[in-house]
């Protein structure tokens, strides 16, 4: 019987594993799309998002078994809470990443420019998430640490964004569009950014059973 | 084992003493109840003559409580009987043991009491006078004996109990002990009981069969590791759940992991879409082949999956680093898009000019310009096709004749030859230093200092100055081209020696361009423009590092924007 547990979760862990393979590509491609203002990319992360959500489905549905059918306690039961806390944070970066992608397609080809940092922003953020996933993969409070401390400076850049944005308004009103759709695109970021640091505190809480609630 | 012991030896004591008891009681049963019959016969025997003698009155005075007498006529009435009241009693003609001593003269029964509680013997005898005498005794059944005796018995019953109990424990760990103490590393060398030698002996044999397995598992699991240790491609066995097995250094390096990973799941490692999905493509069609970048390399990943009778058992991941292959397949891929450009754009101005002539557009005045962009474009072509033919002669390593070269002279002669260019902007071309003996091809090393030298005037503005230096060693031959021309940035540095490789792309704009070349421009000349300034191929420096490496020389560069270039080739002597 326990073996079985066991067995179910290793099976959560790699689905979770590989749903946060899946967060990673979508923002890696959404990224990708608004560096080379290729359109189509854009259009694929919409059907990773769907992927991810069927994911998210997977493991809830798993998850409320095994709590419902094994009745874990203590490093199990914390492992499997975290887990479903998790799969929010991660759904929730999945659509950011689709919302992303829906704005590129507005861009109508246009890319970002340099002078923007946002490329540097989104750079920040995939390896946020990386390694917000990279933590619960080797369950080490300390990457995720890095990752809670490492929000500051996606904040940080969204700061920096939102300035430069205003200057490129105030020089010419014509990219007034442009500038706001290149907010938008910094604000979900940055809220993937959010949701890199939540999945880290709760790489924290599985392992060590303190949930820093900030 | 010691309970096992333990209870036989219990239980054989307990069924053994009651089995004793049993026995024993039945034996003496017996025997005092014959030892009673006889003493009845006895007294019967004395009584009889007694009562011929004296009748009634004898009897009356033999008062006894161990035993009864009963005297009963022929007609069987009881005369007297000594516990009873005779007139009360019945006949007694229907007892067995009356009715015998009627017929035979004696007789004898024994009859159970209504309660089975007590035996009665009877003994009678037939009087002289007819009349029977009977005597009985009461005694207890067998059955009341042992009730009894169960006080007794109980007691031993138990004391024995006890005793054997703590007997069959001690036995039952002394027979153990020698067996608990057995050494079983060492069978042979104990002294124990000799009936589990033979066992002792196999153990032995095993141990030392065990012993030899084991040891060559172990040298076959060093020769592995061993070797996948020094391989340079990465390997990675998974079992069917995906799991790392073995991963050997290198597969480490790659993947950026250390040994604990083996046991975890492969997606722990990398969960890379493509690789994964690679993995499963290889464990449903059994072998999947894909490339992907690692941390800034090229890999290919060969995944195959492993069978035994039929049953997938898992996956071997084999990953090499094709970086190297990738660049020389992108080198070449460039190469062959750069040539066909290079080569179309001066046959575009000749095909130009030439229509411009055949249809009659350019004035007879013009005629020599024309035809000479022809004759230009044509000689660069052939420049072109030249610098290709040469370097691909280095490429493929010919053997090419060598002789004893002076490099001094091989300098004197490439700048002479490229004094007109120098002069023509004003730029002092010198060449110092002496001797410099190589032992080379002559024409590789000309190219050498020439497409140094011309590269140098080319890059050096007007007035400025390129030196040629030559010194040597004992073994080696050092050639210094040095300008203070405009220099070159250092992100192009890793990459001036790649074929068709340009720094300057605004360069031969500045040199202006004439109304021929204006006209072309829109078909996409822009090359030729810079050609026709520069006149140049985009291969001299190729050429260069590939002659420096056929002689088996180094190229080293050194340049600071707008101050200036030095190239040092260093060559071995070889004499």
């Amino acid at each position: 019987m326990r073996s079985r547990f066991d067995e179910q979760l290793s099976i959560l862990n790699t689905e979770m594993i590989e749903m946060g393979a899946l967060c990673e590509e979508a923002i890696a491609l959404a990224s990708k799309a608004l560096t080379t203002g290729d359109v189509s990319l854009a259009e694929n992360v919409s059907a990773i998002s769907s992927d991810i959500d069927h994911k998210e489905r997977d493991i809830e549905a798993r998850c409320m078994k095994l709590l419902l059918q094994q009745q874990p306690v203590a490093r199990d039961l914390r492992q499997i809470s975290a887990a479903l806390k998790m799969i929010t944070d991660m759904e929730r970066i999945g659509d950011q990443a689709e919302d992303i992608a829906e704005i590129i397609t507005y861009l109508e080809g246009r890319t970002a420019e340099e002078t923007v940092h946002i490329r540097d922003m989104a750079a920040e953020t995939i390896s946020m998430v990386t390694d917000s996933v990279d933590a619960y993969v080797k369950k080490d409070t300390e990457l995720a640490k890095a990752v809670i401390v490492h929000d500051d400076k996606v904040d940080e850049y969204f700061d920096r964004i939102k300035g430069s944005l205003i200057k490129m308004i105030a020089e010419n009103s014509e990219n007034g569009e442009y500038a706001l759709d290149l907010l938008m695109i910094a604000k979900y970021f940055e809220r993937i950014g959010d949701h890199a640091t939540n999945i880290a505190e709760w790489v924290i809480f599985s392992v060590t059973g303190e949930h820093k609630s900030s | 084992m010691t309970s096992k012991i333990f209870r036989s030896i219990f239980a054989t004591s307990l069924i053994v003493l009651l089995a004793t008891l049993a026995i024993i009681t039945t034996f003496l049963y017996d025997y005092f109840t014959n030892i009673q019959i006889d003493q009845l016969k006895d007294q019967l025997s004395i009584a009889s003559v007694g009562t011929e003698k004296s009748g009634k009155e004898y009897l009356e005075d033999l008062k006894s409580d161990n035993f009864r007498l009963t005297w009963v006529a022929n007609d069987g009435t009881v005369l007297f009987d000594s516990q009873a009241d005779e007139s009360t009693m019945d006949n007694h003609l229907d007892r067995e043991e009356i009715k015998e001593a009627f017929e035979t003269g004696k007789g004898s029964s024994s009859r159970y009491s209504a309660t089975l509680t007590e035996k009665t013997l009877y003994e009678a005898v037939l009087l002289s006078d007819g009349t029977v005498l009977r005597i009985s005794v009461n005694r207890a059944s067998g059955f009341v004996l042992l009730l009894g005796m169960a006080y007794p018995v109980v007691i031993v019953i138990i004391i024995a109990v006890v005793v054997s109990a703590v007997l069959a424990h001690k036995m039952s760990k002394r027979i153990i002990e020698p067996l608990n103490k057995l050494d079983l590393d060492n069978p042979t060398e104990n002294d124990a009981y000799e009936e589990i030698a033979p066992l002792l002996s196999r153990i032995h044999k095993q141990n030392m069969k065990i012993e030899r397995k084991a040891a060559e598992l172990n040298r076959r699991k060093e020769e592995f590791e061993l070797i996948t240790k020094n391989m340079r491609e990465g390997l990675i066995l998974l079992d069917k759940n995906r799991s790392i097995l073995t991963i050997n250094s290198a597969a480490m390096t790659i993947f950026g992991t250390d040994e604990n990973c083996v046991g975890n799941e492969f997606l722990t490692i990398n969960r890379r879409h493509e690789i994964t999905s690679a993995i499963e493509k290889a464990l449903t069609d059994g072998h999947a082949e894909i490339r992907a970048s690692l941390n800034e390399k090229e890999y290919q990943f060969d995944i195959s999956r492993i069978e035994t009778n039929g049953e997938t058992v898992g996956a071997v991941i084999l990953a090499f680093d094709i970086t190297e292959q990738a660049d020389a397949e992108r080198l070449r891929r460039e190469f062959t898009a750069n040539v066909s450009h290079e080569l179309k754009t001066p046959l575009q101005t000749i095909t130009g000019s030439a229509e411009l002539i055949e249809n009659g557009l350019v004035k007879q005045e013009d005629m020599p310009r024309f035809v000479g962009h022809i004759r230009e474009e044509a000689t660069r072509l052939v420049m072109l096709v030249e610098d290709i033919i040469r370097l691909s002669q280095l490429d493929e390593q010919t053997e090419l004749p060598k002789e004893t070269v002076s490099l001094f002279d091989v300098a004197n002669e490439a700048c002479k030859v490229l004094s007109d260019s120098a002069d023509k902007k004003d730029i002092t071309l010198s060449v110092s230093g002496d001797g410099g003996n190589i032992y080379g091809v002559k024409h590789l090393l000309f190219e050498v200092i020439y497409n140094l030298c011309d590269n140098s005037i080319k890059y050096t503005p007007d007035g400025g100055k390129v030196k040629v230096d030559i010194s040597e060693t004992e073994k080696e031959v050092k050639l210094t081209v040095s300008d203070n021309g405009i220099g070159i940035a250092p992100e192009h540095l890793p990459r001036i020696f790649e074929r068709f490789y340009r720094v300057d792309k605004s360069h031969s704009k500045k040199s202006g361009a004439d109304t021929m070349s204006a006209q072309l421009r829109q078909k996409g000349g822009t090359d030729a423009v810079r050609h026709s300034a520069n006149g140049g191929t985009g291969l001299g420096l190729s050429i260069v590092k590939h002659s420096v490496q056929y002689h088996g020389g180094k190229i080293s560069i050194k340049s600071e924007e707008n101050k200036g270039t030095v190239i040092t080739v260093v060559l071995p002597k070889n004499e």
